[in-house]
């Protein structure tokens, strides 16, 4: 490698100290400090080079933000809760996350849905607790769920989950790879199949189904859709197994950032960067919009393919094929419509279980799988009926008293919306705020106006504007199609991190695995970057990957 | 298993202080650990986004710090340490004028000349950095040693530089006096006297002519004449310093409040976390020393217990007064800018603010009518007590310069609008207030319309059609936030004479210590010079650990000039 030059302090001619320079060098410049972003710089910095990570924000963490965004003093997770892969992430062990003070919390009682008699059904990390729940509506179904999730859990831990974090594979070769195993050729099968179909073959009960269907699909996945159907266990599963980090969030984005300057990193904040610097079409940095230039042959966007493509470089050098697979990208087919709320009581549902309220999420507003898929339908034409909505509800400092500093409770009730609504946000956002509250009311008697001391709606433009990648309100940064998963996340060229133009990786949720704070994009653009450069990597594959490489991969 | 944690100093809150000081010590090779209570460090150092696109900085906003040695000592640069220049924004609001009821008044060439001299910046060559360093970067005497005007670090430099300014009056004057003997326009004095006011030490207090006057050339003179911030606002100077203490080893452990600070006999051991805390409330223990960086009520009321201190120290505590800078500030963001009214054309059209043609009003205090009018605003504030009965006209407000000046600095993507600069008015301190410490907070609705009375005397854009939203902060909220900025106030506890330098806050705590062995504080409410995110009390208190033999630094630690040792203890100059 290169010898970097020292960086060296930039003294104003008049002034009384030293500024970062105009221009300095690098062997790896990350742009975005997002989870992603953070930890492919965390685990480049610990093997050694020399990297600088910048952030467009005031404050490291994209969507891991835990923000006073109602009254000083009530936090609220602005984005991200709700951390599905705790159990397998490799950051989380080979940073050995404990040490930075990190715990997180994942209660029995993970998600609740109530209905308009008092009736409710519940997902629990324990299974006979679900099945118990179920049993209240149909034996059968409860029977089927617990036979199921045999399997089905395997299928997350032994292949789903671990492969999260293994370069995508051709869909041709990962068929043969799968019919090594019983639960491999399940796997397979469950893939031509859509989330209804999956749930309405093994589920009679309407109840049962729309809750397992929100569940499966809730995160952006067609219910109708074929092609997709391995998600129905993984986020079902997983839906089992989410976690809350003590402290909201945004502490796992501190923890990595320390872990990047404890490794000789460097973060540079409130720096927007507005080009891809390249010389005979290898990159050699970045520009910054304050004026500084970052020189790097390694270059790292977390960002969405439009940015990355076509806004910070010249779109009409690019090659044709990614400049066209770039331009047919998808954003996610809905956003989130969230009402973060201060109240003196926490939520208290309408409901026989009384231990619905102790639910990390409750999911309210649907009678039936007939009024959910109308919902979703609604969404996806840019509609929202406002006396036919529902979505789920967290009190975080149900879960998190520290979120608080004085009496009160912080929550949130999040519905699936569309970015580009009939009417457009700035005229519909208040009604639609109202009828949101109303139905929260409905469901939680106590949600009243004279409970409920501050609310504060964040619309899918809102998500936009504080996180411009999220473009459309796009949590994942492109929808969850076929075409736009495994291999095919962005393209086939890119979606092994690196990408045809020499020295350009791609780290961010639009790339394979994806979104959700699963940490598997951040991952694999560090092991590609660091298999290009030859450099020793310091950590090794967790003992669930190992498995599924040796059994499917060797 | 105990999963007790052992370090060889625990520091107790996040903040600048705390943060900075955790930095010069984990440079020095001891392992450290800071413990805050909230979810991110940087306690006022704070930028926040209330709504999409919109950045504010709720507390701290301006950039005081720039004579510090830290930026030196701990290279700053290296951790991403940059800033947004803004060019001539002060300069201009120092030449366009004076802003009274009668419209804009001529600041003299005696009034810039004065100002500017004893500033240093008239000096052959300008003795500015010099002179700021041994007002605000030097630790307060040894007890034993008797404060004169020959060893008080900024009669030195005068003394050296610019002779004419030491008299046998100055340590005793008021920043009033000392502008009459060297300025001549009255709304001049009255823009400083007042400005001084919102900084931390008044214009009117005895004896801290200097340091008051000082603390408003802080802002002007050290960046020569150009009113510029860090980029991403303080919080980003604020990174700098975290990612030095981190680079260096020390242990940040965020969401972690501290209940207790472990006594036996006579000495801290370390502290005790709260429950609530993210990693239980577990132990931490210090082999050296525990650093209370958080305000003295949290730490000599609430983490210590009543048996280790004696009646008469904790009657001192108690009667540490926060007359200081309560500040109700209010930021507008709004459909047509907010600009000089008629009246102050001169002023609206030297404005340099915000790119794009359209130019938010910033920077100014009305009205500097005479210091009469600045009289009344201190009885209504800090004598009454009381919830104004001064009229709107006669509010004097202090509006800093704007917020969103430079579009590279990124968050100014609202959808439509403009965000003003913050205003800010002096009321009492919540805990003082005669109708209750709740009051500014019952009458917030009352408070706001008051106020925007007042600065509609010499702004337009202020109907109500104009206002798309409001962000104001009472005294009790801007606490609420920041636990550390204890009765709102923005400076800690107030640098009147008999709390300031040898006696900050009291004469048993001024070099750091504290009855309790073991135990030091870093807090701009207990110790010299006090508040605006300065890195002097850690520059300051790291004599004092070099002293007590905890901190052992290396080359690139230079001591104050100014700085005396205290007797039979290891001197921080370096042999």
């Amino acid at each position: 490698m290169k010898q970097k030059r020292e960086l060296v302090g930039q003294p104003h001619p008049q002034c009384f100290f030293s500024e970062f320079p105009a221009e300095s060098d690098w062997d790896a410049v990350i742009i975005g400090a997002g989870p992603n972003g953070l930890i492919t710089a965390a685990y480049l910095a610990r093997a050694g080079l020399r990297v600088a990570i910048v952030e467009r924000r005031y404050e490291v963490g994209g969507g891991l933000a835990t923000e006073e965004i109602l009254y000083p003093g009530f936090y609220s997770n602005m984005h991200a809760i709700y951390h599905l892969m705790v159990d397998f992430m490799p950051a989380i062990k080979d940073f050995d996350m404990e040490r930075h003070g990190l715990v997180w919390i994942k209660p029995n009682l993970q998600t609740a849905m109530v209905f308009g008699d008092g009736g409710s059904l519940l997902l629990t990390r324990m299974i006979e607790d679900t099945m118990d729940s179920f049993h209240k509506y149909s034996d059968k179904d409860a029977v089927a769920f617990g036979k199921l999730m045999r399997n089905w859990r395997r299928i997350v831990s032994e292949i789903l989950a671990p492969a999260t974090y293994i370069p995508a594979m051709p869909p041709i070769d990962l068929t043969v790879a799968m019919q090594r195993t019983d639960i491999g050729r399940e796997m397979l099968e469950l893939v031509e199949q859509s989330p209804l179909d999956i749930i309405n073959n093994h589920f009679e009960n309407d109840r049962i189904r729309a809750f397992l269907l929100y569940i499966s699909c809730m995160w952006g996945l067609d219910p109708r859709e074929t092609g997709i159907g391995f998600y129905v266990p993984l986020l079902i599963d997983r839906g089992m197994n989410k976690c809350y980090l003590h402290g909201g969030s945004h502490k796992l984005a501190g923890a990595l950032s320390r872990e990047i300057v404890r490794a000789g990193g460097t973060i540079l904040e409130s720096s927007d960067v507005i080009k891809i610097n390249r010389h005979n079409g290898s990159v050699t940095g970045v520009e910054l919009m304050e004026g500084r230039t970052l020189n790097s042959d390694v270059v790292i966007s977390s960002l969405d393919p439009h940015t990355t493509f076509f806004d910070l470089m010249d779109k009409n050098k690019l090659p044709t094929d990614l400049k066209d697979s770039v331009e047919r990208w998808k954003y996610d087919k809905w956003s989130f419509n969230t009402v973060h709320v201060v109240s003196k009581e926490a939520p208290h549902y309408a409901c026989e279980d009384q231990w619905v309220d102790e639910s990390f999420m409750t999911i309210f507003g649907f009678e039936s799988t007939k009024q959910l898929l109308a919902h979703w339908d609604n969404v996806v034409a840019g509609k929202i009926d406002k006396n036919s909505l529902g979505g789920h509800a967290t009190c975080e400092s149900f879960l998190d008293s520290h979120l608080v500093r004085k009496p009160g409770h912080i929550s949130f009730f999040q519905m699936h919306a569309p970015y580009g609504i009939d009417g457009g946000w700035d005229k519909r956002g208040p009604e639609i705020m109202e009828a949101m509250l109303a139905k929260w009311a409905k469901a939680a008697p106590n949600m009243k106006r004279e409970n409920i001391v501050m609310a504060k709606q964040e619309t899918p433009k809102d998500i936009e504007i504080r996180f411009p990648n999220m473009r459309r309100g796009s949590i994942k940064h492109g929808d969850y199609t076929p075409i736009q998963m495994g291999c095919f996340r962005p393209n086939e060229a890119c979606s092994n991190h690196s990408t045809p133009i020499k020295g350009l990786y791609l780290c961010g949720a639009s790339t394979y695995p994806g979104g959700l704070v699963l940490g598997g994009p951040g991952y694999l653009a560090a092991n590609r970057v660091a298999e290009d450069l030859g450099v020793k990597k310091w950590w090794k594959p967790t003992k669930e990957m190992e498995r599924y490489i040796k059994t499917y991969l060797t | 298993m105990s999963r007790d944690e052992r370090y060889d100093v625990v520091i107790i809150g996040g903040g600048p202080n705390g943060m900075t000081t955790a930095a010069y010590l984990s440079k020095c090779g001891l392992s450290v650990c800071v413990l805050e209570e909230r979810v991110e460090c940087g306690g006022a150092c704070e930028t926040v986004e209330p709504i999409p696109g919109v950045r504010i900085y709720p507390h701290a906003m301006l950039m005081y710090a720039s004579p510090a040695p830290g930026f030196e000592q701990l290279e700053l640069h290296k951790y991403g340490f940059r800033m947004v220049w803004n060019p001539e924004d002060m300069m201009r609001s120092l030449t366009a004028g004076n802003t009274t009821t009668q419209g804009v008044t001529r600041i003299t060439e005696k009034d810039a000349m004065g100002f500017a001299k004893l500033g240093g910046l008239l000096g052959q060559p300008p003795f500015t950095r010099e002179l700021m360093r041994a007002t605000f970067w030097c630790p307060p005497h040894p007890p034993e040693v008797e404060v004169t005007d020959e060893n008080t670090p900024y009669m030195q430099v005068y003394k050296k530089y610019q002779p004419d300014v030491c008299t046998p009056e100055l340590r005793d004057w008021t920043m009033f006096e000392l502008m009459d003997e060297f300025c001549e326009s009255e709304p001049f004095k009255v823009t400083m006297a007042f400005a001084a006011w919102a900084s931390g030490a008044a214009g009117h207090w005895e004896g801290v002519a200097i340091p008051a006057l000082l603390s408003v050339q802080l802002l002007i003179l050290p960046n020569t004449g150009k009113l510029s911030i860090p980029r991403g606002g303080l919080h980003g100077y604020f990174h700098a310093i975290h990612r030095c203490a981190v680079a260096h080893g020390a242990v940040v452990r965020t969401a972690c409040p501290v209940e207790e600070i472990i006594v036996q006999d006579g000495r801290a051991m370390g502290v005790r976390l709260r429950e609530t805390a993210a990693i239980g409330g577990r132990k931490i223990w210090a082999n050296k020393a525990v650093i209370a960086a958080v305000d003295y009520k949290q730490t000599f009321l609430k983490m210590i217990g009543r048996e280790h201190l004696d009646p008469s120290f904790i009657q001192k505590v108690k009667d540490i007064s926060l007359k200081n800078g309560t500040l109700y500030v209010s930021t507008y963001h709004t459909r047509k800018p907010i600009q000089w009214n008629k009246k102050f054309k001169a002023m609206q059209e030297s404005e340099t603010g915000v790119a794009g043609p359209a130019k938010v009003a910033s920077g100014g205090v009305y009205p500097s009518d005479s210091r009469e009018l600045y009289y009344e605003n201190v009885a209504d504030c800090d004598a009454r007590k009381s919830l104004p009965t001064l009229p709107p006209e006669k509010l004097m407000w202090f509006l800093t310069p704007s917020q969103a000046f430079n579009p590279t600095d990124c968050q100014g993507r609202y959808r439509e609008g403009y965000i003003s600069a913050a205003f800010e008015v002096n009321v009492p301190v919540p805990e003082y207030q005669i109708e209750g410490i709740d009051a500014q907070d019952k009458e917030k609705a009352k408070l706001d319309a008051y106020m925007r009375k007042a600065f509609s005397q010499a702004l337009d854009g202020l109907e109500d059609e104009n206002i798309i939203h409001l962000w104001s902060a009472t005294g009790r909220e801007v606490e609420f936030r920041n636990t550390g900025l204890i009765g709102g106030t923005w400076c800690g506890s107030r640098h009147c004479r008999d709390q300031s330098w040898t006696r900050r806050p009291m004469p048993e705590l001024a070099r750091y210590r504290t009855p309790i062995e073991g135990l030091y504080t870093c807090h701009q409410t207990t110790g010299h010079p006090g508040g605006l995110c300065l890195m002097a009390i850690p520059y300051n208190l790291m004599h004092i650990l070099i002293e007590d033999s905890i901190a052992e630094p290396g080359k690139w630690w230079y001591p104050s000039p100014y700085y005396i040792p205290q007797k039979e203890k290891v001197s921080a100059i370096p042999r």
